[in-house]
């Protein structure tokens, strides 16, 4: 694949395309492979998605894509309505087919991807109708990029958090969580102005367990407003659910509630009882090893200083 | 033996009567069912919305 980094770092507004047929993408340590065997499908990386590029071919999870002429076929059983873009339905071979619409375009879906019972397998059909012949495409443009790695992780891999993540001078991961509104963005911004720190994302990170009872948090590409993504990773030191105050202040949280709330501010596979069971139970444990507090603060440096004492 | 038992006593906490407290889902959020940001690379080459228009769906 002909990509050079330093370019891609300093323009992700371009889309990157790939001279081979396929790309490779690596979010929190899963590696995720997008091949096409069709000549006339360029494939390309749009927005912050380019930073998660990797060369590395061994891959967790592989979506082969092509062009189809898509119509109101038989899907399976339908699982989960989103209520906008995407539909679930579940097949005779115990497979997925995730179903995107939108109203711009009408009923007919625009995009199905298909895939094998654990999300490691699939295919992606893109509607050829509704594309422009020379356009690049990214056929894992979101919401199937994330949904994709919603579903890998449900089974046994981690939990993606609505939150914004930084890295601070000392390389300790902090992650403030919190559902629009709450302040995720602003603290992303109170950061971004101090030296050695690294924004991992402003709206959105992983979590995963590694070795000895720590975890890790990972930047996404699914930034926030401020746009602030990178493919970095730092070991989770505290967790602070967020919200705005009159004053900075900090409150313990017993692990019923930090559990609750670290529910209410992820991305639950609903549809799937074991993807359920492992989130709640991936959360718990979570909270037994990394101390949770509800930060109240006010837009000011003197929330950043709060946090430094901690 | 005693002692410990003694210990126990004092450790143990007092009743706190259950609290039952909502924390607040927001569906929308939490099921990725609108765009995240306008115009990328969907169809028409806009996006999930209308060319030139502003994005119909785009959500958090």
């Amino acid at each position: 694949m002909m990509i050079e980094l330093a370019e891609v770092e300093a323009d992700t507004s371009r889309p990157r395309t790939s001279d081979a047929r396929g790309l490779q993408l690596s979010i929190a340590g899963i590696k995720l492979a997008l091949k096409s065997t069709d000549p006339t499908m360029k494939l390309g990386v749009t927005g912050a998605s380019k930073l998660f590029l990797t060369e590395e071919t061994a891959c967790d999870a592989t979506l082969s894509a092509a062009w189809g002429l898509l119509d109101e076929e038989a899907l399976g059983q339908p699982l989960f309505d989103s209520g906008a873009l995407w539909k679930l339905y579940r097949g005779e071979d115990d497979g997925f087919t995730l179903r995107f619409a939108t109203p711009y375009l009408g009923e007919r879906p625009y995009k199905l991807a298909r895939f094998n019972h654990d999300f490691t397998q699939g295919e992606v059909l893109l509607h050829h109708p509704f594309f422009a012949q020379d356009q690049v495409l990214f056929p894992l443009e979101y919401p199937l990029d994330e949904l994709w790695l919603l579903n890998l992780l449900a089974r046994g891999r981690g939990a993606e958090l609505h939150c914004s993540g930084i890295r601070d001078e000392r390389g300790r991961g902090i992650l403030f969580v919190g559902q629009s509104g709450a302040g995720k963005t602003t603290m992303s911004r109170l950061w971004e102005a101090e030296p050695g720190v690294e924004i991992l994302s402003d709206d959105r990170i992983v979590l995963r367990s590694v070795e000895d009872g720590q975890y890790c948090m990972y930047g996404t590409p699914w930034h926030g407003e401020a746009e602030l993504s990178s493919p970095e990773k730092a070991p989770l030191a505290a967790i602070f659910f967020l919200r705005h105050g009159e004053r900075n202040h900090l409150r313990d949280l017993n692990r019923a509630e930090a559990c609750a709330r670290l529910f209410s501010c992820s991305f639950p596979t609903y549809y799937d009882a074991a993807g359920l069971d492992f989130t709640l139970q991936f959360f718990e444990q979570l909270t037994s090893a990394v101390p949770c507090r509800e930060l109240s603060f006010v837009p000011e440096r003197e929330a950043v200083e709060l946090l430094r004492r901690f | 033996m005693k002692e410990i038992k003694e210990n126990q006593k004092q450790a143990k906490k007092p009743y706190a009567r259950p609290v039952l407290k909502q924390i607040a889902l927001r569906p929308e959020e939490a099921v990725l069912g609108n765009c995240k940001t306008a115009g990328i690379s969907g169809p028409v080459s806009t996006g999930n919305c209308a060319p030139g228009g502003p994005c119909s769906t785009q959500g958090s």
